[in-house]
């Protein structure tokens, strides 16, 4: 595959939303896709978890849409929605046949425009019930399901907007109110800080029409207050810093993880291409020796998160068989990482062409074409990204990869948590 | 305040009709059923080739054989190291899986057009020429039994498999884990799992499924090429009729001391994939627990939050598999969802559906199958289950025109013949010290505290 050729073309009204439009007319599907920019990142103290809290009462119907009537009208048209909150940013999304294109940006504008008018405490509180329930069966209820906020906490500062998990602590979640939803809803879900993506079969003119029609009555908000706490965060964690869980686990696990650049920085490649070379694949280099000659691990997972602020996170994870020393494990996982100095060329050209086509299915999907499209414009104001994401990848060189290893997998920037069986030790 | 009516939906616009992609179905000498689809999209290709060697047909004291044998196709061939098979096939971006299920092998693969022929060479050597050198076989065995291990700490995945075990009499294999147990999996050495693929990796009614950007005449000779050596039939599988544990109504506890959450399944032996009710009764759970909007979830979630969700689903298999009531809840509500949940199957038994909720299931169930034919794999994936369940070549051509014929009626008689609230067996994984007073106060019938086998 040479070359992406994604048709990409962009828009804005004037309250400030954004517009991506993506038209390809093979099958009779349409995706509409809407990332806000916010996430957990903008949560002051003592309410973390809600951003995805408030991403639950989107749900909850808005001033011309009752409670559970925007699940009834998309399920009814034979489609599918959903939403995620994340670090960064909030993501809605529809996929429905092309004849009922209206239908979801109808919806969408309305919770965009005048959702608050259908907020109430009885709704606050079945959902704060099901938001709790969602932590307990996700992670508390879940072995090893607490690590990313165990993660979170030992490589990002305090201070720093990362430090705290996305689904937050029972007590924040608790002590969220409806004056909270409304002023959440005021300074951040206004049509400046938002993205719209169409992709799929549509009619160009009568989109953008449309669009105006539902969108353009919105008014613009004020500018985006500056996130709470302190981002500027040191490229390096200085040291390796340790957790040590003893949990109802079945086994052991060792997880590692690195700051790495950010996102928008050109060097974000690089780690994206070494965690492919490390753990993408049967092929990979921890699968190779960690998995299939050494016997040390079970399993290996490795992660690039792609995060914006300051500094992002790589990691690499290793479970071991039971009764593994969870020091070994370690030791043999710190191994490789390190042996990833000696990356070779032939380590690289394996992670690109995975990579490759990993990209290039996803995007037999509209939803995941509008879902990157919505990305790029939000996180780079540059959707056409999307078509070059393949040269991006395939300019990393072995060099690139080992000087990468150097400076970021060594011990002086390196967070380790173990799970530890009970009773095993 | 908006400057129009914002108070009703759209009216939806003129639809656009769409079919099944055609499918062109040819015979290799060796009996594969060889189907290809091509779609003019992107460049990839999706691949599946099925065949019966399948956990279904395996007795008990073989239980994972078949699993672990799928598993250790990646150990490499006669000719390559699992490394070099890996490394040949990844160097192009191709990803071969093997999924193992009760009704037989699957192995698949995705690649970019213009790497199929190279790729579907590695995948006939895996499949046909397997080397199982012991390293990887030991390793494939081990990985297995500490999947085992992590599946018994798993509250999800125990409550199913405690789920099965109480739903299936003993000695069916549906009653067991589909990969096995520790006694099964323990004794597998290279020569068994050499003796088992050996037989049953075989052609004879398995089929060849191509999806994707490529040119019909050049997959069938490149499957006769690759696969026209490849003959016989898998051997005799072991048959079975499927029978309930028990018709009586039972409570059991897989004790989970401190769990903040129960793990609930509910439900009992459903249908088989060939029952004429297929279509009333998917459009029966689908309005009983197979959306957003479905009685159990808006009960459940949206009124009185027990949970972050709750889904029902029949397992339509080559025999009657379960029907199974999933749901995770907070310890403190557990008897309440418990009792929601049986109440909502007596009230769909004896009050039926309304007119409303066959018509929103219907067109959700027509409308959705198009949304699923985008990818090649999911195209793929649909045309093999025409091979593994035998139905008609034209299934999916006259599949929406079928579901919307489906009357409130028929969903009814199908919900009354299939969902027995009486027959229920709720199994739950959970702390029982708070749980089991509430449970036995609810009266559904014995309550019992089991070990874990």
């Amino acid at each position: 595959m040479s070359q992406l050729t994604i048709p990409v073309e962009r828009h804005s009204l004037d309250n400030g939303l954004k517009i991506v439009l993506s038209q390809d007319r093979t099958v009779p599907v349409v995706a509409v896709n809407i990332w806000y920019g916010v996430g957990s990142r903008n949560e002051p103290t003592g309410r973390t978890g809600f951003a995805h809290l408030f991403e639950h009462m989107m749900f909850q119907g808005s001033a011309h849409v009752p409670k559970n009537k925007h699940f009834e009208l998309i399920e009814r048209a034979g489609g599918t929605l959903n939403a995620s909150t994340w670090y960064d940013r909030t993501n809605y999304f529809e996929t429905v046949p092309s004849h009922d294109l209206e239908l979801a940006l109808w919806l969408e504008s309305d919770r965009m425009g005048w959702m608050v008018e259908a907020m109430d405490q009885e709704k606050l509180d079945n959902q704060r019930d099901v938001v709790k329930n969602e932590k307990r069966q996700r992670y508390d209820n879940q072995p090893y399901g607490d690590w990313d906020e165990r993660l979170q906490a030992l490589v990002f500062p305090q201070a720093h907007p990362y430090h705290h998990s996305v689904i937050g602590s029972m007590e924040d979640i608790d002590a969220a109110t409806l004056d909270d939803v409304s002023s959440f809803f005021r300074t951040f879900y206004v049509p400046n800080n938002a993205v719209i993506t169409i992709a799929g079969d549509f009619e160009r003119e009568g989109a953008l029409q449309l669009i105006q029609r539902y969108f353009g009555e919105i008014e613009r908000g004020d500018a985006i207050p500056p996130l709470p706490g302190d981002p500027s965060i040191d490229p390096l964690i200085g040291e390796t810093v340790r957790g040590h869980v003893l949990a109802e686990v079945p086994l052991p696990r060792v997880i590692m993880a690195f700051r790495i650049p950010p996102y928008s920085s050109d060097d974000f490649a690089v780690a994206e291409v070494a965690r492919g070379l490390l753990g993408m694949g049967r092929a990979s280099r921890l699968y190779r020796r960690l998995v299939r000659e050494r016997r040390v691990a079970k399993g290996v997972v490795t992660y690039a998160f792609p995060l914006l602020t300051g500094a992002s996170l790589m990691l690499a994870w290793a479970t071991g068989y039971p009764g593994a020393s969870p020091e070994e494990l370690e030791a043999a996982l710190a191994e490789e990482l390190e042996g990833l100095v000696e990356a070779e060329d032939h380590e690289v050209r394996r992670a690109i062409a995975l990579t490759e086509t990993d990209l290039v299915r996803g995007l037999e999907r509209v939803s995941e074409r509008a879902d990157l499209l919505s990305m790029f414009e939000l996180y780079f104001d540059d959707p056409d990204r999307l078509n070059r994401e393949l040269d991006r990848l395939r300019a990393v060189t072995v060099e690139d990869v080992r000087a990468f290893a150097r400076k970021r997998l060594g011990p002086e920037n390196r967070a380790v948590l173990i799970y530890e069986p009970k009773g095993s030790a | 305040m908006s400057t129009f009516d914002r108070s009703q939906p759209p009216v939806s616009g003129p639809i656009r009709s769409f079919d099944f992609p055609e499918v062109e179905r040819r015979s290799l000498s060796n009996g594969l059923d060889l189907r290809v689809c091509k779609l003019s999209r992107l460049p990839v290709v999706s691949l599946n080739l099925f065949f019966g060697a399948g956990e279904g047909g395996l007795e008990e004291s073989r239980a994972g054989l078949a699993v672990l044998t799928g598993d250790a196709l990646e150990g490499g061939t006669v000719e390559r190291s699992g490394s070099e098979l890996a490394e040949a096939l990844e160097r192009i971006g191709a990803r071969l899986g093997v999924s193992t299920g009760w009704e037989g092998t699957s192995v698949s693969m995705s690649c970019l057009a213009d790497r199929l022929e190279e790729a579907f060479g590695l995948l006939a050597e895996a499949v046909l020429e397997p080397g199982f050198p012991d390293d990887e076989v030991d390793r494939a065995r081990e990985q297995q039994l500490a999947a085992i291990r992590q599946r018994a700490m798993d509250p999800g995945a125990l409550a199913s498999m405690e789920a099965s075990r109480r739903y299936f009499a003993p000695g069916i294999p549906y009653a067991r884990p589909q990969s096995g147990t520790v006694e099964s999996i323990a004794p597998a050495t290279r020569e068994r799992l050499g003796e088992f693929a050996a037989a049953a990796y075989r052609p004879h009614e398995g089929g060849l499924i191509v999806a994707g950007d490529l040119d019909p005449d050049e997959i069938e000779a490149m499957a006769n090429h690759r696969l026209g050596a490849w003959v016989g039939a898998p051997p005799e599988t072991n048959e079975f009729s499927v029978e309930p544990a028990t018709r009586e109504r039972r409570v059991w506890i897989v004790h989970r001391e401190g769990s903040v959450q129960s793990e609930i399944r509910a439900g009992h032996v459903g249908t088989d994939r060939a029952t004429p009710d297929y279509f009333p009764l998917s459009v029966a759970n689908m309005l009983l627990g197979g959306t957003f909007t479905s009685r159990l979830n808006l009960n459940l979630r949206e009124e009185n939050g027990f949970t972050y969700g709750v889904r029902s689903a029949f397992g339509f298999r080559s025999r009657p598999g379960p029907f199974s009531v999933s749901t995770s809840v907070g310890t403190d509500v557990t008897a309440p969802a418990v009792r929601e949940i049986v109440r909502e199957l007596e009230q769909l038994v004896e009050g039926g559906p309304t007119d409303e909720e066959v018509a929103a299931s219907r067109d959700y169930a027509a409308g959705v199958f198009g949304l699923q034919l985008e990818t090649a794999g999911q195209i793929a994936s649909r045309i093999s289950q025409l091979v593994v369940y035998g139905l008609a070549d034209d299934y999916y051509h006259t599949y929406r025109d079928r579901l919307r014929a489906v009357t409130t009626a028929d969903v009814a008689a199908a919900t009354r013949a299939h969902i027995r609230p009486a027959e229920v067996q709720v199994v739950l994984v959970g702390d029982a010290e708070q749980i089991m007073a509430p449970l036995e106060a609810l009266q559904l019938g014995s309550v019992e505290v089991v070990g874990v086998e």
